[in-house]
């Protein structure tokens, strides 16, 4: 494993996915810290509480899509005002059970977003992304 | 029976008539009358009247003209246009411009004069009886279109969270820690995502509108092989597309019919069969695309051959859904594509599919 995929930021509002996505992380070891976020609220504060401290900062956000409030499209919106200092060194790959062409043509639309990924988050697409 | 109250409204500028109009169906009808054409303007205004009948010939404003000048801001009531015979200009006029339901001659006969007002009233309300059903049915459209979404989102995230435990319970190796329940809840929410996922193609396929994107199908055919057999590893594909020139269609159809049938050929494979394998062959011309997809399963017996495309028809083995090729055939049918499949029990089956090129 490369190390620079140190830390994955799992945004997400359903506590069982979260759960069940950050276990599925820690058994793969595909990274070795997980910042769990409850919404992309709380993710945007992180990131602008941390934005100078690279040791706390994500290598990769997974990021579900239908979140009340703010969903991870209007999320996208706020990630892009970051530094590019930030943002290029922690590509988002989105997760969701959406079966909604509109989504998954807005997703693959996002210059930020390499790919979006469907639920149930499979350990070997994510291998294959980081 | 009574008669409901219908609303007439009568302009004339000659009292008289008035008043002998009012004599005459004041028992039939709710009557109303105007001396001029912005007297009956007015009366518009307040009362929703469902018949209007005006005099030609009036001063300042004729009949004609009135009802020009209504067409925007009450098109609803239906126009009775009452005239002398040899009116013929005024008539011309009324037809072209003035949107008339009927023309009377003046004096008129009651009779007749009755008989117009009970059809136009009948032509008043079939108007906004069709209104209220569309209006009705733009609603259960949306309604539909939203439950679609909800499928597809909220209904479904619950669903994946399972599969998604079922598959931590592989990795901490408990699945067969309680005999075979896991497996069990596996296949059944396996299940009911596939139903989920069918209902969602299906209602899709008849709700979208066709759309004309470019198709590449050695990526297309790439991509859904990966999909479908994530599954199943042991089929071996052979993928050959002759396309040298640009294919226009719609993708997202294109992507069901396609996906349903390579679906099905690892499906219905033999159990026993070491060399499973499926051909898939695409040759696309300025006109169409000729797709070959066969595969060496089960195959489908011969009486069966007739049903396959129809509604929840399933075969006995692998329990399908009995909507994979009902899907296919109704896709099909939205983008002009003709289908035929031959089988030979044991040997395998061979789908054939042309779509035309909207290049």
């Amino acid at each position: 494993m490369q190390s620079d995929n140190k830390k994955v930021m799992l945004i997400d509002d359903n506590e069982i996915d979260l759960k069940i996505n950050a276990k599925l992380i820690s058994i793969t070891k595909l990274f070795e810290e997980i910042i769990i976020c409850q919404s992309a609220e709380e993710a945007l504060d992180y990131l602008s509480r941390n934005m100078n401290d690279d040791d706390k900062l994500p290598n990769f956000i997974l990021l579900d899509i239908q979140m009340p409030e703010m969903d991870g499209f209007e999320f996208l919106e706020q990630y892009k005002k970051f530094s590019t200092a930030l943002t290029d060194k922690c590509p988002v790959a989105m997760l969701s059970s959406t079966l909604d062409f509109g989504d998954t043509q807005r997703a693959e639309a996002n210059p930020y977003v390499i790919k979006l990924l469907k639920k149930p988050l499979s350990p070997k697409e994510l291998a294959e992304l980081i | 029976m009574k008669t409901p109250s219908v609303r007439v409204l009568y302009i004339d500028d000659e009292e008289n008539n008035l008043e002998a109009f009012k004599a005459s169906f004041r028992r039939q009808y709710e009557i109303y009358t105007a001396i001029s054409a912005a007297d009956g303007l007015k009366i518009l205004q307040s009362v929703n009247v469902q018949v209007v009948i005006a005099d030609q010939k009036m001063p300042n404003t004729t009949g004609v003209e009135f009802f020009k000048s209504i067409t925007e801001t009450f098109p609803d009531p239906i126009r009775i246009l009452l005239t002398g015979y040899t009116d013929i200009e005024a008539l011309a006029d009324a037809i072209n411009h003035g949107h008339i339901y009927r023309y009377i001659t003046k004096p008129w006969n009651d009779l007749e004069l009755h008989n117009s007002i009970k059809n136009a009233y009948d032509a008043y309300k079939a108007k906004i009886d069709l209104r209220n059903k569309v209006a009705e049915l733009e609603k259960t459209n949306d309604e539909l279109n939203r439950f679609i979404y909800s499928i597809s989102h909220e209904l479904r995230a619950p669903l994946v969270s399972v599969i998604g435990i079922v598959s931590l319970v592989k990795m901490e190796g408990l699945y067969n820690s309680s005999g075979e329940y896991w497996s069990l809840i596996e296949t059944c929410s396996n299940k009911l995502d596939y139903y989920i996922q069918k209902t969602l193609q299906y209602y899709k396929n008849n709700k979208t509108v066709t759309d004309e994107s470019p198709v590449d199908f050695k990526k297309l055919i790439s991509e859904l092989i990966d999909v479908y057999s994530y599954t199943d590893k042991d089929t071996r594909f052979t993928v050959n597309v002759d396309q040298k020139v640009d294919f226009k269609g719609d993708l997202f159809r294109i992507e069901v019919i396609l996906g349903n049938l390579i679906s099905n050929a690892i499906k219905y494979q033999k159990a026993a069969e070491l060399n499973k394998k499926v051909n898939i062959d695409v040759e696309v011309s300025k006109e169409l695309a000729q797709i070959s997809i066969s595969d060496n399963g089960m195959g489908i017996l011969n009486e069966h051959l007739e049903k396959i495309f129809t509604q929840f028809f399933k075969s006995k083995v692998h329990h399908g859904s009995g909507l994979g090729l009902f899907i296919v055939k109704e896709a099909l049918n939205k983008i002009e594509g003709r289908i035929s499949v031959s089988s030979d029990l044991n040997h395998g089956t061979t789908f054939k599919i042309t779509i035309p090129n909207a290049k």
